[in-house]
């Protein structure tokens, strides 16, 4: 049954109505509009829809809204606001990452929470961290190179 | 909507992108209400790629559909070259298909088909503006140069385009436009960063998935799992139940549930519960499939070509023969297939992620009884595609949910219908034979594939010569001189449907092309590199249907280059417990990119196999954006390395048994191995290079495996006990 929510996205409160059994992801992008979070597979396996939730790297699309009322919810679209996210941003850029794109704003979310756990992470430590996201068009070589080049920036 | 302008969904984006054209390529006064980009656009809009702004930005038009491949930055980068503006300067705007403007995106064509338009357009708008300074100042336009968006004369007088805009709009359009020498590039051949970087890293790129519209409703649809099957019930009570679910509703390929949000309609298509008859397709299994093939083979198919003297004496020569088994595959792309369909009094509104916009616009407006002008396609980025977006039966079936919805409807496969409905890569046979010499030179050569025809193109047709023509891939046009080369084929009508998939063809034909090679050098102790060379014709033609290109040395010089960069003929680094071994394979794409690939692999005594390093040589032609290139190749790669090691798509019953991406595994950044890409510069025509990595990435890795296993690798994904004595 729909109930009303208020929920803290980006360091801003917003109100809707939603079932508490809906994932964080649609709530994020079919109620809220916040499309930069990405349906992938909605199961947990490929990462797409990752977003950062009181500072873990969630998988939206299997966290029901109602599990997270009370958290900080960051997604793509507030990343910057975060100094490892800010400077993953510009190195996916300067590395000039992305191809098709899809699955990188996950990727992002991701990244950052690696580079706030372990800010000089060693090739395995990132492709560790990284395991959970899938690209299809491959760019895992340079989000490597990214990740390291906001790593040695901060 | 795009390059972070955040416009809402509305009439005004449809007018926005009607670029104004003529079939003469006339310059054409943007008429008021038909600004193509926005309120500052200036007067001077020059034929449908490219319109000048008094900001003395200018906005370029990419006419392919941007699926990762980067054609929003390396069609723009053809256009800038010749305008002689700064890139900085460049707004790229996505085209939307029209009776002018084809947007079909497949085959690594784009570039190649935008290399003389693109320049001529730019050099077009360049050569009026130029003429419109020399009026202005009083000389010939010869003795004027340009750069960085404004027109210099030799007393270093610099007039900025944006003074002359409404002077070349006046001027007549010259018939005739000198290009530039591709020596004086100053931005082709450079590496730029997607024209959408930013927009990426920072969640406002706008996907098919993103679309979103006033009032817009939510659908999902459960489909036969088998063509073959009939509806036994559903329980359409259940499923309105579901809280939101608005309307459920009978479409040509299924059941959709209609509501108001994607969940809602995903939860009220599950309880539909639907039951399907499925006696038709009860037998339809992998093995039944594979004897299909077997059957086929069997039955000896067509000769394709035959050369040179097949019946060359046979004494003395040593015969190898080997059957390689390729499997069906899926696409997944990271963004299920989805569409948006408005349908209103005389118009539809699409917006989708699509290789065939135009076919888009042309099959809807049949449908709905509309005039092709009266479909409105607008081509959003779109989250990968590697062949299955040709198919358009995710967008027409969209408009069957839409027609009658009196609102937009977004249609969204689950990642379970993209998998169980996929128009998959075709499973195939291939069966090699050869007569070697006694130098150990294969003399005489036979490929034979029997495979199943890609149902996305329509029923197979045995007297379409398409069909036969060129085929089989990779084993017609063998980049190879053999004294004698007979070439087989036996397509089958595919029993579940198939499609195009990155690279087609070749990564089965190149596969076992390459590995039957590595398996003959084995065989006689040659060095697989060195066979290669002494097979590949210099000079000598590497081709298939197009007219000649005297390739053999480019391909020769990948080779060179990418066993020199991998160390070939040095012992790979040893890894304790692990075989470790190099392999090599090379091909041409429809004889156009040159590719050579050199993998490093081991095996541990489980079996496993992981690849440590991949080094690729290509040579493309000239060089368009060189980090584009690149990221192709390298994404080719890794594709490669996931159909090497982990894609196969089993069947029981018509249906896939993989569902999602727990089932169906892909490459992770755990598995991806280091990357080397040697792009080399030419001055040829652009080719494309957005599949041409993928067979060979394929064949050095098996052939990497075979090296260190001694053991040939005959069939995908590749599966070694670990324990294989070397030969």
């Amino acid at each position: 049954m729909k109930r009303a929510f208020a929920l803290t996205v980006n360091g801003e409160k917003t109100s809707f109505e939603a079932d508490p059994a809906m994932p964080l992801l649609w709530v994020l992008r079919d109620v809220l509009g916040l499309t930069g979070t990405k349906f992938g597979c909605g199961i947990a396996q490929c990462g797409a829809c990752t977003v950062d939730v009181n500072g873990a790297a969630m998988r939206s699309c299997v966290t029901p809204v109602g599990t997270v009322e009370t958290a900080s919810i960051r997604t793509i679209e507030g990343l910057a606001a975060d100094p490892a996210g800010a400077a993953l941003q510009r190195a996916w850029v300067g590395e000039d990452v992305a191809q098709c794109r899809y699955c990188q704003s996950g990727m992002l979310i991701e990244a950052t929470r690696l580079l706030r756990e372990q800010p000089h992470p060693t090739d395995p430590q990132i492709d560790a961290g990284m395991a959970g996201h899938i690209c299809r068009c491959g760019t895992y070589p340079r989000i490597r190179a990214a990740i390291r080049s906001a790593s040695a920036k901060t | 909507m795009r390059g972070g302008r955040g416009a809402p969904y509305d009439d005004a984006v449809q007018t926005r992108a009607q670029w104004l054209f003529s079939a003469g390529a006339a310059f054409v006064l943007v008429a008021a209400g038909d600004a193509p980009v926005r309120a500052s656009a200036s007067a001077f809009a020059p034929g449908p790629w490219l319109a000048f702004h008094d900001d003395g930005t200018v906005t370029i038009l990419a006419g392919k559909a941007e699926m990762g491949q980067g054609v929003r930055t390396s069609l723009p980068m053809l256009v800038a070259e010749e305008l002689d503006v700064p890139w900085s300067s460049v707004r790229v705007e996505t085209a939307t298909p029209s009776d002018a403007i084809d947007m079909a995106t497949s085959g690594s064509n784009s570039v190649a088909d935008g290399w003389v338009p693109l320049r001529i357009a730019g050099a077009t708008a360049r050569a009026m503006l130029v003429a419109a300074a020399a009026a202005r100042l009083g000389v010939a336009p010869a003795t004027l140069k340009t750069e960085g968006g404004a027109v210099l004369d030799p007393r270093g007088t610099r007039i900025p385009y944006t003074a002359l805009l409404a002077d070349a709009a006046r001027l007549p359009v010259p018939a005739n436009v000198a290009l530039k020498p591709q020596a004086a590039f100053t931005l082709v051949g450079t590496a730029v960063a997607k024209a959408d970087a930013r927009d990426i890293a920072e969640g406002r790129a706008q996907y098919g998935i993103d679309a979103r519209l006033p009032g817009m409703l939510y659908a999902a649809v459960v489909r036969a799992p088998h063509a073959s099957c009939t509806l036994r019930g559903i329980d359409e009570r259940a499923a309105r139940a579901v809280e939101g679910v608005r309307n459920v509703v009978r479409v040509p390929s299924g059941i959709a549930v209609v509501a108001d949000s994607t969940w809602t309609a995903l939860r009220g298509r599950d309880a539909l519960a639907a039951t399907w008859d499925d006696a038709g397709c009860a037998t339809l299994d992998s093995r039944a499939m594979w004897k299909q093939l077997d059957d086929a083979m069997a039955s000896g198919g067509r000769v394709t070509l035959s050369s040179g003297t097949p019946n060359a004496a046979s004494a003395g020569l040593r015969a190898v023969d080997a059957v390689y088994r390729y499997p069906f595959q899926a696409h997944v792309a990271m963004e299920p297939l989805t569409a948006t369909v408005w349908v209103r009094q005389g118009r539809v509104d699409v917006w989708a992620g699509t290789q065939r916009a135009n076919l888009v616009r042309t099959e809807i407006a049949k449908r709905a009884g509309l005039s092709p002008s009266d479909v409105h396609v607008n081509v959003l980025l779109t989250g990968g595609a590697f062949g299955r977006r040709i198919a358009r039966d995710f967008i027409l079936e969209a408009y069957e949910i839409a027609r009658n919805a009196g609102a937009p409807v977004k249609s969204v496969w689950s990642r379970e219908d993209d998998v169980a409905h996929d128009m998959y890569q075709p499973a195939a046979i291939h069966r090699l034979g050869a007569l070697v010499d006694a130098s150990g030179l294969p003399v005489v050569w036979k490929h034979a594939t029997a495979t199943f025809h890609l149902s996305m193109f329509g029923a197979l047709d045995l007297n379409d010569k398409d069909v036969w023509d060129g085929a089989p891939w990779g084993g017609y046009d063998v980049p190879y001189a053999f004294a004698s080369h007979e070439a087989r084929y036996a397509p089958v009508a595919a029993p579940v449907p198939t499609g195009a998939w990155r690279s087609v063809d070749y990564p089965g034909g190149v596969f076992a092309r390459e590995s039957f090679l590595d398996e003959l050098a084995h065989a006689t102790g040659a060095d697989p590199l060195a066979l290669r060379m002494r097979l590949i014709p210099s000079p000598g033609n590497v081709q298939r249907r197009a007219g000649p290109v005297p390739n053999g040395d480019r391909l020769r010089a990948v080779l060179r280059l990418a066993a020199e960069r991998a160390g070939w003929g040095t012992a790979p680094q040893a890894r304790p417990g692990r075989r470790v071994a190099r392999g090599i394979a090379c091909n041409s794409y429809f004889g156009g990119a040159m590719t050579a690939t050199v993998a490093e692999a081991s095996v541990g005594d489980d079996g496993g196999v992981r690849v440590h390093r991949v080094v690729c040589a290509i040579d493309a032609g000239q060089i368009v954006n060189e980090s584009g290139l690149r990221a192709q190749v390298e994404g080719g790669i890794v594709w490669g390395l996931t159909a090497a090691l982990h894609d196969q798509i089993t069947f029981a019953r018509g249906c896939a048994e993989q569902r999602n991406f727990g089932s169906y595994r892909v490459v992770r950044t755990t598995d991806c191995p280091e990357i080397v890409v040697i792009p080399v510069r030419s001055t040829l025509r652009p080719y494309g290079a957005g599949e041409s990595a993928v067979p060979p990435a394929i064949a050095a890795v098996a052939n990497a495996v075979r090296a260190a296993t001694g053991a040939p690798v005959r069939a995908l994904p590749i599966r070694t006990s670990g324990t294989a004595v070397p030969a």
